[in-house]
């Protein structure tokens, strides 16, 4: 609620709660703080402990993972000496040439291409926020990273491994790949890159770097 | 007091708060997205997604999702026959597992929908703490139905050895996905707000 002590506290912030529209100030978070809308109770902001070097760390961690992840064999399948391997895009492929191509597609949005977009995206911008350079389409990638963030599913891929190698473990044996041990690593740290990655910070750190799509 | 109540708006991709005044609908001036009061279209958008896939629903469960063939038999598989395969081998947790994230998740998820949309067209004023509550609930757990369509992808990309073992993906599975997608879109179209939208709220 609006009150009459706003001018010694200008730092305050007005928003409006994304799932109740209720408006709320709120001060300036101690890093690993997080405000609640008093109303629906949903997540209004956060300031993730950890800074902006942290985030940037892991995902460049994650970005290395990936490379190997996505590119060495991940699983191998032996049935009376005869071996399968595939990688993990190769599962998407395996959809496509079964002709379920849009089955394929989905799982290589959700599997590569999305985390892939979330990692580079925001690595791209926490580097520019970090240096305080106003770097090419900070504010597009931000926008994007936005749209993606819900279709990132790599720690749902984990559950689909586990289950697929439970099916297989009467018929055949299951050799594990490099790219799974990669893959297990760029789950733990992409998660927790993500958990660091807060757009509330960013955008206002954003906004005293003057990126804005116009004057207020 | 409500922001719409006030003429304002917050921008659902950078949560700028910005006055809309009757148009209802401007660009951000923090990040240039389109801002609207509420989600545009938003019941009849939910509504339409929901209903493509509860329809999907029926061949995702009824049509096989893959076919497995070892030494020269096999039978095609539904989620369902796949869960009582996994259960009448033993594995009883990673049949739970199943169980939960292909057959439970995405039918709650369906009533859940189902029950939020009807309530807000009754205008109900039921517990909107818990309603809320809910959506984001649905919101947090949908992706996790997209286990089995991983589970179908990796077996047919290992097993292809001929006549000693093959395992080909089935219809089923693609009707699965395009459910578990077109839930997550029609809880995306639904604007929570609406939950607590009343004409009396802003006097
Ligand atoms: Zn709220
Ligand atoms: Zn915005």
């Amino acid at each position: 609620m609006p009150d009459g002590s706003a001018g010694r506290n200008d730092t305050r912030e007005l928003v409006a709660c994304h799932q109740c529209d209720e408006l709320q100030y709120i001060g300036v978070l101690a890093p690993g703080q997080s405000v609640r809308c008093y109303r629906c109770d949903a997540l209004l902001a956060r300031n993730p402990a950890g800074g902006l070097l942290l985030p940037i760390l892991l995902n460049l961690g994650a970005l290395l993972l990936m490379l190997l992840a996505y590119f060495l064999p991940f699983l191998t399948l032996e049935i009376q000496g005869r071996l399968q391997t595939t990688t993990l895009p190769g599962t998407a492929k395996a959809l496509y040439e079964a002709g379920m191509g849009e089955t394929g597609i989905v799982v290589l949005l959700t599997t590569v291409i999305g985390p892939v977009v979330l990692v580079t995206g925001s690595l791209y911008v926490l580097l520019g926020v970090k240096l305080y350079r106003p770097l090419p389409g900070l504010r597009h990638i931000m926008v994007w990273i936005g749209h993606v963030l819900p279709w990132g599913m790599l720690d749902v891929f984990m559950v689909g491994v586990l289950v697929a190698a439970v099916k297989l473990s009467d018929m055949a044996n299951l050799v594990v790949g490099p790219a799974l041990y990669a893959y297990v690593a760029l789950i733990v740290v992409s998660t927790a890159a993500l958990s660091l990655f807060e757009p509330h910070v960013i955008w206002a750190r954003m906004d005293r770097m003057g990126v804005w799509y116009r004057a207020r | 007091m409500r922001a719409s109540c006030l003429g304002l708006a917050s921008c659902a991709v950078c949560n700028q708060l910005m006055r809309l005044p009757a148009r209802r609908t401007g660009l951000c001036p923090r990040c240039g997205s389109q801002v609207y009061v509420r989600k545009p279209a938003s019941l009849s958008n939910s509504w339409a997604l929901l209903l493509a896939a509860v329809i999907m629903y029926f061949p995702a469960n009824l049509l096989p999702i893959m076919t497995v063939m070892y030494l020269g038999s096999g039978q095609p598989d539904t989620i369902i026959s796949g869960v009582i395969r996994l259960m009448m081998h033993g594995d009883w947790p990673i049949a739970l597992v199943v169980f939960v994230a292909s057959v439970l998740v995405p039918l709650l998820k369906m009533i859940v929908l189902l029950y939020l949309l009807l309530s807000v067209h009754r205008k109900s004023t039921f517990r909107r703490r818990e309603r809320t509550r809910l959506y984001r609930m649905t919101e947090l757990v949908g992706r996790w139905s997209m286990v089995d369509v991983f589970v179908v992808a990796l077996l047919a990309a290992l097993v292809h050895l001929g006549v000693l073992a093959d395992i080909t993906p089935g219809p089923g599975a693609r009707a699965f996905a395009a459910v578990v997608i077109l839930t997550m879109l029609a809880a995306m179209s639904f604007d929570p707000r609406l939950i607590w939208d009343r004409e009396e709220d802003c006097q």
